[in-house]
């Protein structure tokens, strides 16, 4: 395969947006590994190089996509097929379901749009793999609404920054980095274990994480507070002496408690801005959510979990969880989205199942329909677009190499073209793969 | 494409000064001069029908970070009234979208077609977040699309103006922008009032300074107005003054006007803006004084943001008012965003009340505005979707402005202090159709440098609504017997047709690139987005909006 070059110019060339995280780093530059380079050589690597700062998960999440995308092609059942044959089996999948599932979601803007047209044509309900934290603060939104901030605030204009609950820079490494001139901004940890980063002052609290945050907001209030914690009744006189506060909460964290977190944090920040000024900045989001999220928002007008069902259009930010349908058999067919890396993998389920992934995606042997379709990942073999963790600024990817593999959109196209063909055909389709 | 003629029809097209019966012509999507028909014509009988160019919303919240923000805020929004999920569209044309005050944007894409609109227009793009209001407006089908970036909440901005940078720098700066971020025109803000919000300033009225920077509204307004003018951008400042809502904001509004010492303008959602402190209550109608300021000044330019009873919800880029008002807010939930050191956002749901002595003012302020404005050219209809109410109440506001009756009934359901106290009931001026298509689709094609939009002139896009006449505005206007889109018939009696997707207007001023340099610089230390990243090229521009057609809207010749 002969890789063509992906820009035109040299100075475009260095364009790159970081997709691994949610905080979609634009001010780095990866170069891709050349293939049957000498394993030697620093002119021609055998690794990514990534340069204009560094990062770990960057890193990492780069050594997942070796020089030529192996011969990883389309399997149906573990065996290698044509894209066509993987097309019409996962168009069988779909069809025969009643209650499809579209879970994962790890993909762009593009991929987006063209899912919801596929949702539409199915009823199929949406899910993303981060949807639990995500929905937690979606309905915290839908009830109380809240105030949030953008990276940029951080960076700049923040003197005061208050993590909840642990350290969110483990999952996004240059989280705190400063700009060059700027001058560091104090950062306190609320409860959680001691930091690693000492320059991290820490309020453990006296309880858990929630009677803490209760009583900061006590004491903020001005509430009476018996025998107050002196370390809370401290941070709370940085806080009003603080010029502009972000507070910073992953809510990923928090499992089934990320509901109460980002109410309790809602909370502290309206207090705060009754006489100062605060926001918060969740860290999340990440791989696609999002940015599906959004695009389903602004298209049918609901976020996910909802479907275009037998009873209209329907959200249910319960009962529409992906996960509560796979345990509950509450869907009959799961289609996999996961186009940043060979994680998230689909749950364990016994389903007829379509996967667009990765080309390294590992899928168990199983007894029911498994058709695996690679795609391209966008920021890698692609560009695209995708919702930054602030949830306000959405960035463009730029493909850093070829891969010769399609993308998101272009597959659920199609599947969607086979699925609105006249019905013989897919049943027909579907025969043929049963039998051949 | 096939070619039609619209047969007898009256054809209202202020641009060309014709109210009168005629045929209108149309080969490849455009309006041709009368001729004979070619193999194939379709002769389509508008007897009975009054044949317009299709609407232009100049100012309508369709798309973008916040707007997005209001529908996650509100899934109510999108349930029936006893919470019931909505019904799938029965067209098969259609992909389900729901909403009302938030509808996701192929739902307003297909409402805004079905009532005759073409075309919208976003005015509220956060620089930072241009290429999602692209994407948000290429799926909103069918209907035209562009935006207005906003600026002069910068602190890169404000810092300029506090440093004195060199003026041509600034320009450069805007000009910067507008390119990179593939906008139409320019709106200001709150002028450095966003900014100061978030250093914890809570006020800033039109000569007063901001608490970090020291700059005032005045040369904010006044710098941008004159950037626009020197790059030859169309559509002049856009501007949503200070002091939105509060009781005697005239001053600020008038102030406003003052410090554009005669450079060109476009005064946004003036209803807001149009407050006087006098009366029992200290809120009162300021519209008098308004519309003197306005018919004094052919330069100038308004669209009202007429409210309308009922939910809604009000989405906007002024953090600072949206904060101090968010406690009026219902339901009572409200969302606001500091944004990357350019911008900010506050989304609060609303309810305007028939008996509400304020909402019933404003009801009554808006209308009043329209009505004594006397050069339909200088106004344009809007409801500042959804701020002041949606958009698809346009045809009971078109009722509103034509029959005087009916409006002087509807003042009767108001409360009876408001009632008893505005001068609105002697008001007697009734738009006449040619007004409201001036204020609907001519004028506002003007003010945005459109030349081949909101007419029906040989050369102009066939952008056409065919309503059938009738006595009851309302009923005329919110159905359509036909809606053409470039050429193609897009809606029928209410009912979508065909689904092409719609164009994207930008303009393109020429600056001077050297400015590049110092904003990469200063993007860098404020850790905002890569500059280098912003330029949303056309190839790009084209797959955001779904292959919908480029429109680059010339600017005016500069004279160096």
């Amino acid at each position: 395969m002969t890789v063509p070059p992906t820009t035109d110019s040299p100075a475009l060339a260095e364009r790159w947006t970081c997709p691994f995280c949610p905080l979609l780093c634009d001010d780095l530059q990866a170069r891709p590994p050349v293939s049957g380079a000498p394993k030697t050589g620093a002119d021609q690597p055998q690794r990514w190089l990534l340069s204009g700062g560094r990062c770990a998960r960057a890193d990492a999440a780069l050594q997942h996509f070796p020089a030529v995308s192996a011969a990883a092609g389309p399997t149906v059942d573990g065996a290698p097929v044509a894209l066509d044959t993987a097309l019409d089996a996962a168009a069988a999948v779909l069809a025969a379901s009643h209650a499809p599932l579209f879970g994962g979601l790890g993909t762009d803007v593009a991929g987006g749009r063209a899912l919801y047209r596929l949702a539409c044509a199915t009823g199929a309900v949406c899910d993303a793999a981060a949807g639990p934290a995500m929905m937690a603060a979606l309905r915290a939104l839908q009830d109380r609404g809240g105030f949030t901030a953008t990276l940029a605030e951080l960076r700049s204009r923040a003197d005061l920054v208050l993590c909840i609950g642990g350290d969110p820079s483990a999952n996004a490494p240059r989280l705190f980095e400063r700009p060059d001139g700027q001058p560091p901004h104090l950062r306190v940890q609320l409860g959680g274990a001691a930091p690693a980063d000492a320059a991290v002052q820490h309020v453990p609290g006296r309880g858990d994480l929630f009677d803490t945050l209760a009583e900061l907001a006590a004491l903020l209030a001005g509430r009476a507070v018996p025998q107050p914690d002196p370390a809370l009744q401290a941070l709370v006189a940085r806080l009003q002496a603080a010029a502009y506060t972000v507070v910073v909460v992953e809510p990923a964290l928090w499992g089934v408690d990320a509901g109460l977190v980002v109410e309790a944090t809602n909370r502290l920040v309206s207090l705060l801005n009754q006489r100062q000024r605060a926001a918060a900045l969740w860290l999340g989001g990440g791989e696609g959510a999002a940015t599906v999220n959004q695009v389903f928002s602004w298209l049918s007008g609901l976020p996910l979990r909802s479907r275009a069902g037998p009873r209209g259009l329907e959200h249910d930010p319960l009962a529409f969880d992906a996960q509560r349908l796979l345990r509950d058999g509450g869907a009959d067919s799961l289609l996999w989205i996961g186009s940043f890396g060979p994680e998230p993998a689909p749950p364990p389920n016994d389903l007829p199942m379509v996967v667009l992934g990765h080309p390294a995606m590992a899928l168990p042997a199983r007894r029911a329909r498994t058709v695996f379709i690679p795609v391209t990942t966008p920021g890698i073999g692609s560009a695209g677009h995708l919702v930054r963790t602030d949830g306000t600024v959405l960035l463009p990817l730029f493909a850093a190499r070829a891969d010769g593999l399609p993308g998101v959109a272009a597959v659920v196209d199609q599947l969607l073209a086979r699925l609105q063909a006249p019905a013989w055909r897919v049943v027909a389709a579907a025969a043929e793969v049963a039998h051949g | 494409m096939a070619e039609f003629v619209l047969q007898g029809g009256r054809v209202v097209d202020p641009t060309h000064g014709t109210d009168a019966v005629a045929d209108v012509w149309v080969r490849d999507g455009r309006i041709v001069p009368a001729g004979q028909p070619g193999a194939g014509g379709q002769l389509i009988d508008a007897s009975g029908c009054v044949v317009m160019a299709g609407g232009i919303d100049l100012h309508s919240h369709i798309g973008g970070g916040k707007v997005n923000l209001a529908r996650m805020l509100l899934p109510e929004d999108h349930r029936s009234g006893a919470g019931e999920p909505l019904p799938l569209p029965a067209n098969p044309l259609e992909l389900p979208s729901c909403g009302t005050c938030t509808p996701g944007t192929l739902a307003t894409g297909y409402r805004y077609v079905e009532m005759g609109y073409t075309a919208a227009f976003e005015p509220a793009m956060v620089a930072a977040n241009a290429r999602h209001a692209h994407l948000e407006m290429g799926d909103v089908p069918i209907l035209d699309h562009g935006a207005y970036v906003m600026m002069g909440n910068e602190e890169l901005f404000l810092r300029m103006l506090a440093e004195r940078w060199d003026f041509q720098h600034i320009r450069d700066y805007v000009g910067h922008t507008l390119n990179a971020t593939k906008a139409l025109g320019l709106k200001v803000v709150n002028p450095g009032g966003i900014s100061a919000f978030k250093f914890n300033q809570r006020s800033l009225s039109v000569d007063e300074r901001h608490v970090h920077w020291q700059v005032t509204p005045r040369q904010v307004v006044h710098t941008l107005a004159r950037a626009l003018k020197e790059l030859g951008v169309p559509h002049p400042l856009h501007i949503h003054g200070s002091n939105l809502g509060v009781a005697g904001n005239i001053e600020a509004t008038l102030a406003t006007i003052d410090a554009l010492d005669g450079l060109p303008a476009h005064l946004t959602h003036i209803q807001f803006h149009a407050y006087s402190k006098d009366g029992p209550k200290k809120f009162s109608s300021a519209a008098e004084q308004l519309a003197d300021a306005v018919n004094a000044r052919p330069e100038l330019s308004i669209d009202v943001g007429q409210i309308m009873f009922g939910q809604t919800v009000t989405a906007s880029g002024d953090t600072m008012r949206q904060h101090a008002q968010h406690q009026l807010g219902s339901p009572r939930k409200y969302i606001g965003a500091d944004i990357e050191c350019m911008a900010g956002c506050g989304v609060v749901p609303f309810r305007y009340r028939e008996q509400s002595y304020v909402n019933a003012l404003q009801w009554a302020i808006g209308l009043e505005i329209f009505l004594r404005v006397k050069n339909p050219w200088q106004v344009v209809l809007t409801t500042d979707h959804p701020n002041g109410g949606p958009f698809t109440s346009y045809p009971h506001l078109i009722k509103l402005l034509m029959d005087r009756s009916f409006r002087n009934q509807q003042l009767e359901r108001l409360n009876p202090e408001v009632a008893a106290l505005t001068p609105l009931r002697d008001l007697t001026r009734e738009l006449t159709l040619s007004e409201i298509a001036i204020l609907t689709r001519a004028g506002p094609a003007r003010l945005l440098g459109l030349t081949d939009r909101g007419h029906l002139g040989a050369g102009a896009a066939a952008d056409i609504a065919v309503y059938r006449q009738q006595d009851d505005a309302e009923a005329m206007f919110k159905t359509p017997r036909h809606v053409f889109k470039d050429g193609t018939e897009v809606a029928r009696d209410g009912r979508i047709t065909a689904v092409p997707a719609g164009g994207v207007h930008f303009v393109e001023p020429d600056y001077d690139r050297g400015i590049e340099r110092v904003l990469r610089q200063r993007f860098r230390a404020e850790g905002a987005v890569n500059l280098d990243h912003q330029p949303i090229g056309r190839d790009e521009l084209c797959g955001c909006c779904n292959q919908g057609r480029l429109l680059p809207t010339a600017c005016h010749e500069v004279s160096a």
